[in-house]
């Protein structure tokens, strides 16, 4: 059951960043997998706008040496495309565990990522492909890294009167790409460590290494001292461990010493010696 | 209030819901389809799974108007107890069902699983079900109930 | 013959067309709906209650306080110390204290939320390390429930026999019952006038016996129906809505409605007990067990519920399924403010087993023995005595399991780095520890030479209703399409006891085969072989002789002695092996259960696929009991913080079974509802030990706790 509310389903972008300036206190509702529960649980919202039927925001397509997802692309469509496949693989992967294969039919990695969960799973990987977000609004479009857009757990630069409608990546060809979760169970369980990596390396150098930590600091980052550290050189087992020690601190730099580290950080430090070091 | 028109287990029909109802409670009382299951109001354990356009959702996590112009599928479509779907009698034969509960979700799950592809893996079966929990069976007999319907599926109803 | 065939289930075509009507499901004229308002705190005197913004909303009806109680406002499956509503103080977090009744589910729960207590906290004592030493009494007669203790030769001279002794602390946490129907039921007057209530149940005659108390009238004047129960395993013994029901009922003489939501079951449901285990267990060189010593400490949480029976059978129990000469064990339950923990399949066996087959793989490793043959080296035989000195006459058939696991487990590879086998083995007492618990059946020859079998023996899913429609074809010696079942109706059906302990094949299985057998003998007075029709032999009969044949069973068990537990608790016992296969993932803690082959004895096989079922069912429980479930009091508000296995969890399963009769049980059956999750997390635990080298003694052993002791292990 749900407390009372008013609701539309905006048919085009125009509809909804208007429906979102001229309303008070207006929220957008794509797959409603986060914000239903909210609402359950007490999270008050009076208009609702359903903008899941605005064909602008559905798809994925290419777009020279970027991809452009709709933010309202469900994350089975984003865990199956072809192209993702291809050229982002650890986004697809990421996508293709996140909930159940309903949430998955239902949630959207625009939701995903305006939830801004710490554990939100799309984060790492679009992190790793240097996502660009496009946000609209009545007054116009803004452009902005994902690595600025979320603020803080659960917080984003989304104003009240905003719309994220477009993410944009980088097609990484010829890297080795993966994402690994680990839950607490083999299916459907908030990820409580994700890392997505994306690594191009020529005869044992690394030429680029792209590395994301997801579920462990209060966002998910990317860890640019141990990426710069190896980036131009050989592979060799002590680069590889001064590289993860640097990782983790960062970590630490970031977030103190948590209680769960006791756990998650040895968990990070066997990853990545096996990501690194060769797969 | 609103009006929906959608299909509903192969009928168009319309009916006025209210913006906050959901498509859960919209099933049970205005359609009287009782096979449709809450258990846990959140999306976390799968008993509420119906098919939009073929495809496994959690209703109660979906709002009525939703389906405005999308096809809905509950249990009630597959089959009755005097014409039972092969997919329904696979469930009864492989001792797949315990209290039932759950039963309803899974019986969907399967026959969209079978829609898209005819000869699933026991891996694949598993997976598809991932996302409906089942407290008495340990999900095997469901599991063996639907490779042993794959061959004989239709997904007329 | 119908016994021992897969017969299939007679309640799965309505299930499979989505018509099985569970209690939410019912819908009557005029019907109104309840909730109830629970406390927000642990423990508390209850000051002002102001309900005025409540009432006075539009279509509230009614609340009901324990002021509105005409008969007794106390219940309690053992011991009556619970009250329906609380009156003057709560206990628990989630403590019923008013039924707020109103002509509808939303309307009901906006008003519950507009009711203002005001409480006196009081501080509460959260666990039995507080009870016993805190001066606050929670109950009457202090914060110790229950003590029981089973004593056997002398333990001093059995640990000086030994040649080596291992000796450890177990602990598990409270786990929820999780069945996927949430408690519910509609209460109504019926065409008698009388307080009629169908609900999800796993018993029938008990929740009449206690609504009648409550409201002060004959039993007579109340039914219970059980509607189709969505899983229970434990966790619908007590009274969950039955007495509200009744109450609303009562007072408002119109149907009434109720349900739970998840958060309202796993705050208000009763838990697994979190048990803290001392085990201390003595061998010979050759592996030969001389002394067990244990000491059980149990938080039974706010009310007794079934924390005496727990208590008993961790007690009995507590050496596992093994022959020793010299046995110790204390058990006790203490009252805390906690959840109240009761009945949940196992009955706090799952837990023992964990420690006592942890121990024995110790043991096992010290002496440089194999796990599978130190346990045949000493697992109970016809012949052996148990830890209460009872002599085992018959259907004892461990050994038997064992070899049949055996084969597998000489073979067994590790294939992968992180595999690991390990063996879980248990015994577990069928049906209520040393104590009646009769079951009563009818088989009655109605119109149109209609047979109808009359038993209150609820189905909670497990198959009961086709299992003993089996028994009966087969005493009956007869094709099925004459039998009716009327069951779970306390107006028409005998008391059958509760459909917990693993007793109903055995116990109502056993009174319905007397019933067929009785009936039988009448119709072959009466000409059946000889081809004389029932409608005919009915209408000849009907006037001049009864038509009802009753079966009646007790098992034969004794008390038990005071102060060494020494008799008879039960007449027949379950036995089985497990043997898992896992794989660990180092680097993250992860533990996937790849193959679990299960062997149990269950005396005969009535219905293979329904045993079957019950196993893989029991395979799941005890993967989440081992790996992934934890309730934690105040903090776990539904399944997304609760995990249940999914099907990607589930390894492959081989099951086996083993028929070594028992005399006393129809065609021989005992029981496998709880042997079939009982040895399963504690093989987990051995297979895990095996793989990484890592002794767990705390579930459940998640993904983190896993990657904890993996590092410690690493650091020495």
């Amino acid at each position: 059951m749900l407390p009372r509310f008013s609701s539309l389903k905006a048919k085009t972008k125009k509809e909804a960043v208007t429906a979102l300036a001229e309303g008070e206190e207006v929220t957008l509702v794509a797959g409603g997998t986060d914000l239903l529960v909210r609402m359950k649980r007490g999270e008050s919202h009076h208009h609702l706008i359903d903008i899941t039927s605005i064909e602008e925001l559905q798809g994925v397509v290419a777009e020279g040496s970027r991809i452009r997802i709709g933010a309202a692309t469900t994350h089975s469509r984003v865990s199956t495309d072809p192209l993702i496949r291809e050229s982002a693989r650890s986004l697809g992967e990421a996508a293709s565990g996140i909930g159940s294969p309903q949430i998955r039919n239902m949630g959207t990695i625009g939701g995903n990522l305006a939830n801004a969960s710490p554990c939100a799973e799309s984060i790492a990987p679009l992190l790793v492909h240097d996502a660009l977000l496009t946000i609209e609004s009545a007054e116009g479009e803004r452009v902005e890294a994902l690595a600025q857009f979320i603020t803080a757990p659960y917080r984003t630069t989304l104003t009240g009167r905003e719309m994220l409608s477009l993410i944009r990546i980088e097609r990484l060809e010829g890297y080795r790409e993966g994402y690994r979760r680990v839950a607490k169970r083999a299916a459907w369980a908030v990820s409580r460590l994700g890392i997505a990596w994306a690594i191009k390396e020529a005869e044992d150098r690394f030429l680029d290494v792209r590395l994301a930590v997801g579920s462990c600091t209060p966002r998910p980052f990317r860890p640019r001292s141990a990426e710069a550290l190896l980036n131009g050189r050989r592979r060799e087992k002590w680069l590889v461990e001064e590289a993860v020690k640097l990782c983790l601190e960062e970590i630490r730099q970031i977030s103190g010493e948590r209680p769960s580290f006791i756990y998650k950080l040895p968990v990070i430090r066997d990853l990545l010696r096996t990501i690194l070091g060769g797969g | 209030m609103k009006n929906v028109t959608f299909t509903l287990n192969g009928k168009v029909v319309t009916s006025a819901v209210e913006d906050h109802e959901l498509l859960l409670d919209a099933l049970r009382e205005r359609f009287a389809l009782k096979s449709v299951k809450e258990a846990c109001s959140i999306g976390e354990c799968g008993a509420c799974t119906v098919l939009i356009d073929d495809e496994p959702h959690y209703s109660c996590l979906t709002l009525a108007t939703k389906v405005e112009g999308h096809d809905v599928k509950t249990l009630e479509y597959l089959g009755d107890i005097d014409r039972l779907h092969p997919l329904q009698e696979s469930f009864i034969r492989h001792g797949a069902v315990q209290c039932g509960y759950c039963t309803p979700g899974m019986l969907l799950v399967a026959y969209s699983l079978l829609c898209k592809n005819r000869n699933p893996t026991e891996d694949q079966i598993r997976e598809a079900l991932s996302g409906n929990l089942c407290r008495c069976t340990g999900y095997i007999q469901i599991v063996e109930a639907i490779k042993d319907a794959a061959p004989v599926f239709q997904s007329e109803g | 013959m119908f016994v021992g065939r897969s017969l299939e289930k007679v309640d799965a075509a309505a299930k499979v067309a989505g018509r099985a009507a569970f209690a939410y499901d019912l819908k009557m004229e005029e019907m109104l709906f309840a909730c109830i308002f629970r406390s927000e705190r642990p423990h508390a005197r209850i000051g002002q209650i102001d309900t005025r913004e409540a009432i006075s909303l539009p279509g509230v009806v009614s609340i009901l306080s324990a002021k509105d109680i005409p008969g007794k406002n106390l219940f309690g499956a053992i011991r009556k110390d619970q009250p329906f509503l609380a009156d003057r103080a709560v206990r628990y977090r989630g403590e019923p204290i008013l039924v707020v009744v109103a002509r509808n589910e939303e309307v009901a729960r906006r008003a519950c939320g507009l009711i203002k207590v005001s409480y006196e906290e009081i501080p509460p004592i959260l666990s039995p390390a507080d009870a016993a030493s805190s001066a606050f009494l929670l109950h009457q007669d202090g914060n110790l429930l229950s003590y029981r203790r089973v004593r056997k030769g002398d333990v001093a001279k059995g640990f000086s026999e030994a040649d080596v002794i291992v000796e450890h602390t177990y602990s598990t946490h409270w786990i929820d019952h999780a069945f996927l129907e949430t408690e519910a039921g509609i209460g109504y007057l019926d065409e008698r006038g009388r307080v009629a209530i169908e609900s999800s149940t796993q018993n029938v005659h008990y929740k009449r016996a206690e609504a009648a108390r409550l409201l002060g009238i004959p039993e007579e004047r109340v039914r219970v129906i059980q509607a189709t129960t969505g899983g229970g395993f434990g966790g619908k013994l007590d009274v969950t809505v039955e007495g509200f029901l009744a109450l609303a009922v009562h007072h408002l003489r119109r149907p009434v409605l109720m349900r739970y939501t998840r958060e309202e079951s796993f705050l208000a449901n009763t838990k697994r007990h979190p048990l803290h285990i001392e085990y201390k267990t003595g061998a010979r060189k050759d592996g030969t067990l001389t002394a067990v010593k244990v000491n059980v400490i149990g938080d039974t949480g706010a009310y007794a519920s079934y924390g005496e029976t727990v208590c008993l059978r961790t007690a009995v129990h507590a050496t596992g399924p093994y022959e020793v000469p010299h046995v110790y064990a204390d058990s006790r339950m203490f009252y805390t403010n906690n959840p109240p923990s009761g009945a949940m399949r196992g009955f706090g066996i799952p837990q023992l087993a964990f420690a006592h087959e942890a121990q024995l793989d110790e043991i096992a490793s010290s002496l440089s023995l194999d796990p599978l043959d130190i346990r045949m080296k000493n697992c109970l035989k016809k012949g052996s005595l148990t830890a209460t000195s009872q002599a085992l006459s018959a259907s004892a058939g461990l050994l038997e399991t064992l070899k049949q696991i055996e084969p597998f487990w000489r073979l067994r590879q590790k294939k992968h780095p992180g595999s690991g086998f390990g063996l879980g083995c248990m015994y577990y007492g069928i049906g209520n520890t040393a104590m009646p618990n009769p079951a009563g059946a009818q088989a009655e020859l109605a119109e149109h030479g209609r047979i109808i079998l009359h038993t209150g023996a609820c189905d909670i899913g497990q198959g009961s209703d086709t299992a003993l429609l089996q028994i009966l074809f087969d005493a009956l010696g007869m094709e099925p399409r004459h039998v009716i079942l009327d069951r779970g109706d306390t107006a028409s059906s005998q008391d059958a006891g509760s459909t917990s302990a693993s007793r109903q094949t055995y116990i109502s299985g056993r009174a319905v085969y007397e019933a067929g057998r009785k009936m039988r003998q009448f119709l072959e007075q009466q000409g059946y072989p000889e081809g004389k029709d029932l409608r005919e032999i009915y209408r000849v009969a009907k006037g001049q002789q009864p038509l009802c044949f009753d079966g009646f069973f007790d098992p034969p068990t004794t008390r038990l002695d005071k102060e060494t537990g020494r008799g008879i608790p039960y007449a027949t016992y379950g036995f089985a092996t497990h043997m898992t296969e896992v794989q660990v993932e180092e680097a993250t803690g992860t533990c996937r259960v790849k193959k679990v082959r299960a062997s149990h004895d269950v005396g005969k096989g009535i219905n293979p696929a329904l045993i079957q079922g019950q196993i893989h069912g029991g395979i799941s429980m005890g993967i989440g009991f081992a790996l992934l479930e934890e309730f934690i009091p105040g903090e776990t508000a539904s399944f997304d913080s609760y995990h249940l296995p999914t099907s990607m969890d589930m390894p492959r399963i081989e099951v086996m079974l083993v028929e070594d009769l028992e005399p006393t049980g129809p065609y021989g059956a005992k029981g496998v509802g709880e042997p079939a999750l009982i040895p399963q997390a504690a093989s987990i635990v051995n297979a895990i030990r095996d793989a990484v080298q890592v002794n767990v003694y705390e579930l459940p052993c998640d993904v983190e706790r896993l990657k904890i002791l993996l590092e410690r292990k690493e650091k020495r």
